[in-house]
This record gives structure tokens, sequence and C-alpha cells, in this order.
């Protein structure tokens, strides 16, 4: 009879590698011998079968079909619409720098206009952007954390 | 029958609706995979959806002599750690909790006792433990595309599962009694 040539704790992990099918020849025949001269490990080694038993038949409800049905559709949406973004993004970025550049040209650089006005204009600019952002930041939170957004009302 | 990297080379080819492909092929366990980060279905829904079409984005950079599933479960994953973080910092400004996103165990198990306690178990458990306990157990991979999917040698799975069954195992007999 060959003789067990693992200590417990080696075996114990090597039962795993056993119970998934991805030990070698050699760790195999070792787990092997050691499982039959050791009824603590053996005990152990059922334990870890019926733990990997029960995980994998743990069961979660299936989603309704018409989930399914939808999802490559969604996915679909988003590539395109994912396109549609970028394009219209870089169109909104040169209008801007266009814009921009203009009202430099014409406005902030022409001597005519009053500091007065400039600053004024300057001012309500830079804030209606922060507001901007601010509202486009919370819109998109709380699209992601509203839980009741499913819901039609 | 089509083979994942036949797909993936008609999509670099901007054959976009070939992609469908791979959509059908692993929507399921993208969305399972999802709901263990989220526990929650409609979260679950959106991100996994979300990752399929960031892979998409990034299917370019795809090299088709890897495995597409391990490769978009880190997709995945860093979608739903990034959701998770961003949820928890904003519960912790909502006191109220009125927009907290509450685990609903009857909305994603069926009426099993053993499966919810299964379940339990899990929750309780460091997230890395959780993880690789249902990629090997639930999502069947193999120790290679674990490896692969965490990014950890081959040689470090087999006694990572270990220590991660060992405590499963501990928790289980506590809730037992």
């Amino acid at each position: 009879m060959n003789k067990s040539t693992i200590s417990c704790q080696q075996a114990e992990i090597l039962m795993t590698g056993l119970l998934d099918n991805e030990l070698n020849a050699k760790q195999r025949r070792q787990i092997k011998i050691h499982l039959e001269q050791c009824p603590a490990c053996a005990a152990k080694f059922d334990s870890y079968k019926q733990l990997k038993k029960e995980t994998a038949d743990m069961k979660f409800k299936n989603l309704p079909e018409v989930y399914w049905d939808e999802y490559w559709q969604n996915v679909y949406n988003k590539i395109e619409r994912g396109i549609g973004w970028i394009l219209s993004s870089i169109g909104a970025i040169i209008l801007l720098i266009f814009a921009g550049y203009q009202l430099l040209q014409d406005f902030f650089l022409n001597p005519e206009e009053s500091l007065g006005i400039k600053i004024g204009v300057a001012f309500g600019g830079v804030g209606l952007i922060i507001l901007f952002v601010s509202v486009l930041r919370e819109k998109l939170m709380v699209r992601h954390i509203d839980k009741y957004r499913s819901i039609e009302r | 029958m089509m083979s994942d990297s036949e797909a993936i080379l008609a999509c670099q080819a901007g054959r976009k609706e070939m992609y469908r492909h791979l959509v059908e092929k692993y929507k399921v366990r993208a969305y399972y995979a999802a709901l263990m980060f989220t526990r929650n279905r409609d979260d679950a829904l959106d991100l996994s959806q979300e990752a399929f079409y960031r892979a998409y984005r990034a299917l370019d950079h795809f090299d088709t002599s890897k495995n597409f599933y391990t490769w978009f479960y880190k997709i995945l994953k860093n979608l739903c750690l990034n959701f998770v973080t961003r949820q928890k910092r904003f519960e912790e400004f909502d006191p109220s909790g009125i927009n907290s996103r509450q685990e609903n165990p009857q909305e994603i198990l069926e009426r099993d006792e053993r499966s919810r306690a299964v379940w339990q178990g899990l929750r309780e458990l460091p997230a890395k433990d959780r993880e690789i306990i249902l990629l090997k157990d639930f999502d069947g991979m193999s120790y290679r595309d674990i490896a692969d999917a965490l990014e950890i040698p081959i040689g470090s799975v087999m006694s990572r599962l270990y220590y991660a069954r060992k405590k499963l195992l501990k928790k289980l007999e506590y809730l037992n009694e």
C-alpha cells in the first residue's frame, strides 16, 4: 500500500483542484492516496464537494423574457448613439471655439465697448457655464442612482 | 456557427451587426456577473449593457487570440466597481436613504432556503473571495480563465479558491447553527 507523501494542509489545497478537475496526474495520485488514508480529510472533502454543488445550484430568478428580447436592441442603440454623441460633440466643440473666437474679436477686443459691459458679460458667461455643468452632473448622477426611474408615472 | 474571433474580426471590419453574436452568447453570464456586484436587477442590466457597449468601442484593440469573455469581464468588473463606489459615496450624502438601492433577495433569488443561505454566506465574504468562488462555481470558468480575468498567476488560483471556500464553509456552518 502506498503511503501519503503530503500533509493534511497540502491535501486541503489539492482537494480544491480535485473538485475542480484541475490537477495534473501526479497531484491527483497524491491527493487520492491521502484521502484514502486520512478520514478527517476525506470528511472535509465531502463538505467541500457539497459546498461546490450548492454554490453551483444557487437558483437566481430568471429575468422576464422581455428583458432578454430587448437586450441586444439596447446595446445596439448605445453603440449607434455613442457614435452620434461623438460626432455632435466634435461639431459643438468646433462651433464653440469659433463663437468664442468671434466674441473675443468683436466684443472683448473692441475698444469701443465699455469695460463695465465686458466684465458683466464675462461674469455672466462663466456663471452660466458653471450652472450648466452643475445641472448636467446632477442629472447624470440621478440617472444612475434614482431607483424610481423605471417606474411609469 | 460563427466563432467569437470570426465575429470580432467582422466587427473590426466595420460590420457592427455581427456584434450581436457576442452579445447574445454572453448576455446571461454578463448580467449575472453584474448582479454579483450590484445585487440589484435594474443596475445589473444597465451595467452589463453598458459594458457591452464599451467593449465594442475598444474592440479594435482586442487581440483575437485571447478569450473574449475574460477580457469583457474586466471591463464589466471595472464598471461595476466604479458604480458601487459612486453609489456608496452618494448614500453617505443621503441620510434620508430615499435614493439608496437596497438589495432585494426576493427579486433576484428563487424561493429556495438553501440558495438564500449560500447567498447570505457569500455576501458576508470579502469581495475578492466571493468573486473567485462565483467565477469558478457559478460561472464555470477554468483556472486559466480565472487567472486571466483577475490578472493573477494561474498558480495562485487554487490556493485563493481554497481559502475562499474554507471561509464560506465556516459562514454556512455558522448560519446553520
